[in-house]
């Protein structure tokens, strides 16, 4: 079985049995695109969702060198949870990322990132344009002015979950403008 | 949208919708709804495919929205981002039934007209705009406006304005009562003057 076929769980009993070089590495690259995600949702800004998948992974990596992971079917419950504590600590300052940067640093790989998928600029403002008013307000209210749902349905005079209703609604059309399943 | 230099992620069996997905990004979700997720995505590469769309997609309509292209309504909050990005807002507001004299220069990013009206006891509202002799060449339906308000901002595209030769067009505000009967909010005549070269 090739390594990119294992299971979490066969992936964790394989790093947690000894040095296996081949599984960790399948682990970063299963796992640093994920928690890079998680990292740009919570942290905003593309530096610090790298900076963070690295801490997570060594965090991680760590933990199952030492066999520390009860449940290895649980790795990405247990990542998550490691994202959690990562971004705290990363907003107090921690400095847990230079200690592990020194422990493990040299071992960690550069993974390739999934490229984010490029827009036709053109068709997006044609699709925008197709949208019904409150739909084409409701989208660049939130996504450009970064207003909130409650400002939204102010501004509109209608309830918050309606506002929710329309940008569904805007972002399914939108997709399917651009020519991408919902 | 189009990816390059990555494998196809695997199909998901219990794929996010989109919009969800929109809604985490946004940080709408609710805590239980916002942990369902964030488990899924450390466990699904397709439905991290799809974040990555909706993200792209957010970042989209942030250009389009700054370059001035898209005729809308907009908010006092979008003059207010658009200036603290430093885009250069050139703003007209012509009162009900009387006309202004407007022109872009190269240098503006985006073109605003701010017409007063009541729009108290409106259900609906739609923007018209006529040619200079008042016929009409099309309309924005239905325009989100909120009833205390004593304006409506709309954004004309600049893209056009600063293409079209020098012109003059009337937007119409028109509400509909109960009864599905037109009533005239208010008429603003623009005297475009071309002033850029070309």
């Amino acid at each position: 079985m090739l390594i990119v076929d294992l299971s979490d769980a066969e992936l964790v009993g394989r790093i947690g049995s000894g040095s296996n070089r081949d599984a960790e590495a399948e682990l970063y690259r299963r796992m640093a695109p994920r928690v890079r995600l998680y990292g740009l949702r919570h942290l905003r800004n593309e530096q610090a969702a790298d900076d963070l998948a690295q801490q997570v992974l060594l965090t991680t990596l760590e933990a199952l060198r030492a066999d520390r992971l009860r449940e290895p079917e649980k790795l990405a419950s247990f990542v998550l949870g490691t994202c959690r504590m990562t971004v705290l600590n990363l907003r107090r300052g921690d400095q847990r990322k230079e200690r592990l940067l020194a422990q493990f640093g040299a071992d960690i790989r550069t993974s390739v990132q999934p490229a984010m998928p490029r827009l036709d600029h053109e068709k997006l403002a044609r699709c925008l344009t197709n949208l019904k008013e409150r739909e084409r307000s409701v989208v660049v209210m939130t996504f450009y002015d970064e207003q909130t749902g409650a400002d939204v349905a102010r501004f509109l005079g209608v309830s918050q979950a309606n506002v929710r209703v329309i940008r569904h609604r805007a972002i399914h059309q939108l997709r399917k403008c651009m020519g991408v399943a919902a | 949208m189009s990816r390059e230099n990555d494998r196809q992620p695997p199909v998901c069996a219990s794929p996010i919708d989109a919009a969800v997905l929109a809604d985490y990004w946004l940080a709408t979700l609710e805590g239980a709804d916002e942990e369902a997720v964030e488990e899924h995505l450390l466990a699904c590469d397709g439905c991290g495919a799809r974040l990555r769309e909706v993200i792209a997609l957010a970042d989209g309509i942030r250009n389009v929205a700054r370059e001035g292209s898209l005729r809308m309504i907009v908010s006092d909050e979008f003059l207010k981002q658009a200036a603290d990005e430093g885009l250069r807002v050139c703003q007209y507001a012509p009162p009900a039934g009387g006309s202004v004299e407007c022109t872009v220069t190269a240098d503006d990013d985006l073109l605003i007209g701010r017409l007063a009206a009541d729009l108290s006891g409106a259900k609906r509202v739609d923007l018209c705009f006529c040619d200079e002799a008042g016929v009409e060449q099309f309309r924005l339906p239905d325009i989100p406006v909120h009833s205390g308000a004593s304006s409506v901002v709309y954004q004309e595209s600049i893209t056009l304005l600063k293409a079209a030769p020098s012109t003059k067009f009337i937007a119409r505000l028109v509400a509909f009562d109960e009864s599905s009967r037109e009533r005239l909010l208010g008429e603003y005549t623009f005297n475009h003057t071309r002033t850029l070269p070309g």
